[in-house]
């Protein structure tokens, strides 16, 4: 297999209406496979998100990275995801998350590196149009002068690999650092979270609403790989939902690695 | 025990253990790394537990590492960065 490259692609957009947390952790799922499988189009999707949610990285320890009480009692739903990583913390409106879902050959023969810069140039360039200078800061970071912008994971499974980011639009860094356990020595990962109420580098940069970032950033794909508007397909959101009840709504998942 | 180590231009890497009869028991790698396949989680475990509580590092990367299948992708964790975070929560144990 030789390496394709993104206009050798049909790229789709998926943008719909607001899931829960454990329905977008499925939907990467099976989307990813659908792609391996050759039944769906390489795919960009933008998530709106019904409620908030701790999503934990496919490795971390739960009772590590999560305070579960806190979390509770501010009522967020606790997910693992599929993809490595670190812990995020989402509101609804607070984020700005999407998913790739690319054909392997995309980032074949790539090192992790390249595999991660090739897949987020594309926000580079759309955060550059917004007037913010920002960069993919190895490993799996973008980050600008204001500090870290957001975090991207990714998975390969099958022929297909995951990328997923989530991008810090306007988060409560107050609530955040109740429900999260982080180190001392991964606050300097996390901007000035330690000092600020918030960590909002896309809001304060940009002066945009969500919104508007979202549909900048759409125009900057749309621009440089083509995108036609699609939906998710019936038998795609069974086999997620049945997927939630198997999997991702259980603690059996969640807490896998306790 | 636990014992955490941030590995250089890579991610966190912990490890969470028991010491029975001066062997590993119950040996949990966790952290913010990337692996592939997943499964390959496990087989660390696995490849970790029964090891003699005295075993260096050296010792434990290379347990490590022969337990993994040539497929295996590591991204910001390596066998040697497990077997220092493995000596760290030891060495907690020891403290203690």
């Amino acid at each position: 297999m030789s390496r394709s490259a993104w206009s050798d692609h049909s790229w789709q957009l998926i943008h719909t209406a607001p899931q829960s947390p454990a329905l977008h952790m499925a939907l990467d799922e099976v989307l990813t496979d659908e792609v391996a499988a050759g039944h769906r189009m390489p795919t960009l999707r933008v998530w709106e998100w019904a409620a908030p949610a701790i999503v934990i990285g496919r490795f971390q320890s739960l009772r590590n990275e999560v305070d579960s009480v806190a979390a509770r009692r501010h009522g967020i739903e606790v997910v693992r995801r599929i993809s490595g990583g670190g812990a995020m913390f989402i509101e609804p409106g607070n984020t700005i998350t999407y998913s790739i879902y690319a054909p392997l050959s995309l980032v074949e023969d790539l090192s992790f590196q390249e595999a991660y810069a090739l897949m987020d140039a594309w926000v580079i360039e759309a955060l550059a149009d917004l007037g913010i200078k920002a960069w993919y800061q190895p490993l799996n970071d973008i980050a600008s002068e204001a500090g870290k912008i957001a975090g991207a994971a990714q998975a390969r499974r099958g022929n297909a690999v995951l990328h997923h980011v989530t991008m810090a639009y306007d988060i409560d860094a107050a609530k955040m650092l109740e429900v999260l356990r982080i180190g001392r020595e991964k606050l300097s990962d996390k901007g000035t979270a330690s000092a600020a109420k918030r960590v909002d580098p896309l809001r304060s940069q940009t002066g945009l609403p969500r919104e508007a970032v979202i549909a900048r950033m759409i125009e900057t794909f749309r621009s440089r790989h083509g995108l036609h508007l699609d939906l998710i397909r019936s038998n795609e959101m069974e086999q997620a939902e049945a997927l939630v009840k198997r999997k991702f709504a259980h603690q059996a998942w969640t807490a896998e690695v306790p | 025990m636990h014992g955490e180590y941030k590995m250089p231009g890579g991610k966190l890497v912990v490890i969470d253990l028991e010491i029975h009869a001066g062997r590993l028991q119950q040996v949990q790698l966790s952290g913010d790394f990337f692996l592939e396949p997943d499964s390959a989680l496990h087989t660390i475990n696995a490849a970790l537990e029964g090891q003699p509580a005295t075993a260096n590092e050296a010792a434990l990367a290379n347990a490590i590492q022969a337990s993994l299948a040539a497929d295996v992708l590591m991204y910001g964790i390596s066998p040697e960065a497990i077997a220092v975070a493995v000596r760290r929560a030891l060495h907690e144990g020891a403290d203690a």
